[in-house]
């Protein structure tokens, strides 16, 4: 172990040569020896620095903490160290790359060396500085590339899952595709025996009626007839229950009209909505694919929401009716969804100037900001697995996008939401 | 577990050398921590290098271990480490002068003081029996909050004949709660010096 000598001339040349801080300080903690790299690089001249305490020297030093460690030096009578990388710094002294740098003093490793008298008392500590500035840059950065690289990595493994999820996704849509044209053949199927079962139907009324109309006129002749024949008429009308019969005939006849008339819009709904893959332009009325996306869906709503229809008065807009019925379906589906127990759904439409404005208002349960502001984006859902994808507004959004037109929504948590649709009356450059 | 690295005599001269110096130590530790501090008995084993994670399993029960090692060199050349549990020596933060809310780097950073002064006062205590100089590296975290059998992962390159000397020492101190044990490890071409050290201790008996 280094013996303090009293005689440090040649000692302190060596000191002075090496590349390292070094000095020495008493049990006050004032400074007794300083080398050459201490003066250069503090800005301190020894006759400044000698005698002086470390804690005047440098302000900043955590004074409790150190005093503490040059005490169990001097009291074990062994070495202690710190590290750059626990403590980047001890001695706020510039560094050697003020330009190219970019941290604000010197990176150190400090070593605190207890210099003992004869009698093995450590009497003097001395304290090196050894400047870590260009291995502690080179350390962070590389840190910096690894978590970089580590942050890239994780990024990539949630792609990985999303396009597992994407996939699973396009496996779905394939199959609603596949349904909807199987819907729109079977719809076309049952389309031509309901029609000719309706103009059948509307044949066999007309008769029935003609019928009916012939007994009444014999009826009024009934009276010139001999009293046993009529007697027997009588009869057989009592037998049959006649006058329930005619009663009863006409409101089967209608029941089943009407029954009739609603096979047939289901049909024409059916077809209209799965027109899979359509991405013509046409002139269509919004009020007829909101009506037939409702009828669609209505099993899925009726027993949870009222649906109020406020209609405007709307021209027919140019749009692609398939995909605008996916967008009401979406928009309606979600605000039942919301809706827990009973409420309203309100669809209100209005023209304003160039565009028509489709709005969607729900009593459910609302939406909290943080949650608002992701609802567009792709596989953000927060309804359990099998019941959410997170993909519908995401398509929403983008088929609004390709009518050139706009989605906003207002959304109170407790009260309930509104989606307002604006879309143009028509597609200027299609 | 013995694998003979040295004599039944030199084994009894190192516990001999282990007592006293732990003694000398203690009374140092005490000093720096102005407490009284107990000190078990040192227990000296031998371990090879595979057993080690098994060995310092045996002398902690925690889950996860944090350990800090530290070169020593001088007429002996080695490495210490110093293994603490699962609460570190976090209790230990206001006798070291460090503040009540510790931050992660100033936690390491309190490690290696607590080490630092654990190696220096053992080691010096043993060094000093052996009439030896010793000085020390600066200490570093060898591994923090692993399971035992992780301590030793980045160790597997160091020779297979390794052998580790293991000088367990249970620290306790009056009001704070902490436990360590310290493991003295000696590498194979060092095992002549220490021997060597030994017997000159044992002529001068
Ligand atoms: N009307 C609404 N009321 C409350 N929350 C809604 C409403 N519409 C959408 N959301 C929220 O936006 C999320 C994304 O909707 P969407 O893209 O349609 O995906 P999904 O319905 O599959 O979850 C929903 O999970 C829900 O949290
Ligand atoms: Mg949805």
């Amino acid at each position: 172990m280094e013996r303090f000598e009293p005689d440090m001339t040649a000692g302190q040349r060596l000191i002075d040569m090496v590349d390292v801080g070094v000095f020495a300080v008493d049990r006050a903690l004032c400074v007794r020896s300083w080398n050459a790299f201490m003066v250069a690089h503090s800005g301190l001249g020894r006759q400044a620095a000698i005698g002086r305490s470390i804690f005047d020297l440098f302000s900043d030093l955590p004074r409790g903490w150190l005093e503490k460690k040059f005490e169990r030096v001097f009291a074990l009578g062994a070495p202690s160290f710190t590290s750059w990388e626990q403590r980047p710094w001890l001695f706020r002294i510039p560094h050697n790359r003020p330009i190219t740098g970019g941290v604000d003093c010197m990176q150190q490793d400090t070593r605190f060396i207890p210099l003992k008298d004869e009698h093995g008392e450590a009497v003097l500590v001395l304290v090196c500085v050894f400047d870590v500035t260009d291995a502690a840059l080179l350390h962070r950065r590389l840190a910096e590339t690894v978590s970089a690289l580590e942050a890239e990595r994780s990024e990539q493994q949630t792609l990985i899952a999303r396009l597992a999820e994407a996939q699973e996704q396009l496996i779905q849509s394939e199959k609603l595709a596949a349904i909807g044209q199987l819907a729109a053949g079977v719809a076309h199927e049952i389309n031509n025996p309901v029609g000719f079962v309706m103009s059948n139907f509307g044949a066999l009324e007309r008769y029935i009626e003609r019928a009916f109309a012939l007994i009444a006129a014999y009826d009024r002749q009934l009276d010139q007839l001999p009293p046993a024949v009529q007697a027997d008429m009588a009869q057989m009308k009592a037998d049959i229950d006649y006058d329930f019969m005619a009663d009863d005939a006409r409101s089967l006849v209608a029941e089943s009209r009407d029954g009739l008339e609603r096979v047939k819009r289901i049909v024409s709904d059916l077809r209209d909505f799965s027109r899979v893959g359509e991405t013509e332009w046409q002139w269509a009325s919004l009020h007829n694919c909101l009506d037939s996306t409702l009828n669609v869906v209505m099993n899925e709503i009726k027993y949870k929401a009222q649906v109020v229809k406020d209609y405007g008065d709307l021209p027919q807009i140019e749009c692609m009716p398939f995909q605008l019925n996916q967008v009401f379906l979406n928009l309606l589906v979600n605000a039942a969804h919301a809706i827990d127990g009973q409420g309203a759904i309100t669809l209100r439409t209005r023209l304003e100037g160039d565009s028509v404005v489709v709005q969607f208002s729900d009593t459910g349960c609302g939406m909290p900001p943080e949650v608002v502001k992701r609802i567009f984006d792709p596989f953000f859902t927060t309804k359990p697995v099998g019941k959410g994808t997170g993909l519908g507004l995401s398509v929403t959004h983008s088929i609004v996008g390709r009518h050139r037109g706009s989605i906003a929504v207002d959304s109170t948590p407790g009260q309930g939401t509104t989606f307002t649709l604006r879309l143009p009356l028509r597609q200027t450059s299609a | 577990m013995s694998l003979n690295l040295l004599t039944e005599e030199q084994n009894e001269a190192l516990q001999e050398i282990a007592n006293i110096g732990m003694g000398r130590a203690g009374r140092s530790i005490a000093g720096v921590f102005d407490e009284f501090v107990e000190l078990s008995v040192p227990r000296v084993r031998e371990a090879g290098l595979d057993r080690l994670p098994a060995a310092v399993a045996d002398l902690i029960p925690d889950e996860t271990l944090t350990a800090v090692r530290q070169g020593f060199f001088g007429r002996v050349r080695g490495e210490a480490i110093v293994v603490f549990g699962i609460t570190g020596c976090r209790d230990l933060a206001g006798l070291m002068g460090y503040g009540s809310a510790l931050e992660d780097c100033e936690e390491d950073e309190l490690l290696l003081d607590v080490s630092n002064v654990i190696v220096s006062a053992c080691l010096g205590g043993i060094a000093e029996q052996l009439n030896a100089d010793v000085c020390f590296s600066a200490p570093s975290v060898l591994a923090s909050h692993v399971p035992p059998a992780g301590l030793f992962d980045r160790t597997s390159a160091a020779p297979a004949d390794t052998g580790a000397l293991i000088v367990e020492v249970n620290f306790r101190l009056e009001r704070h709660s902490f436990a360590c044990s310290l493991l003295m490890m000696l590498p194979a071409d060092s095992m002549g010096a220490i021997r060597r050290a030994l017997d000159d201790f044992l002529a001068n008996f």
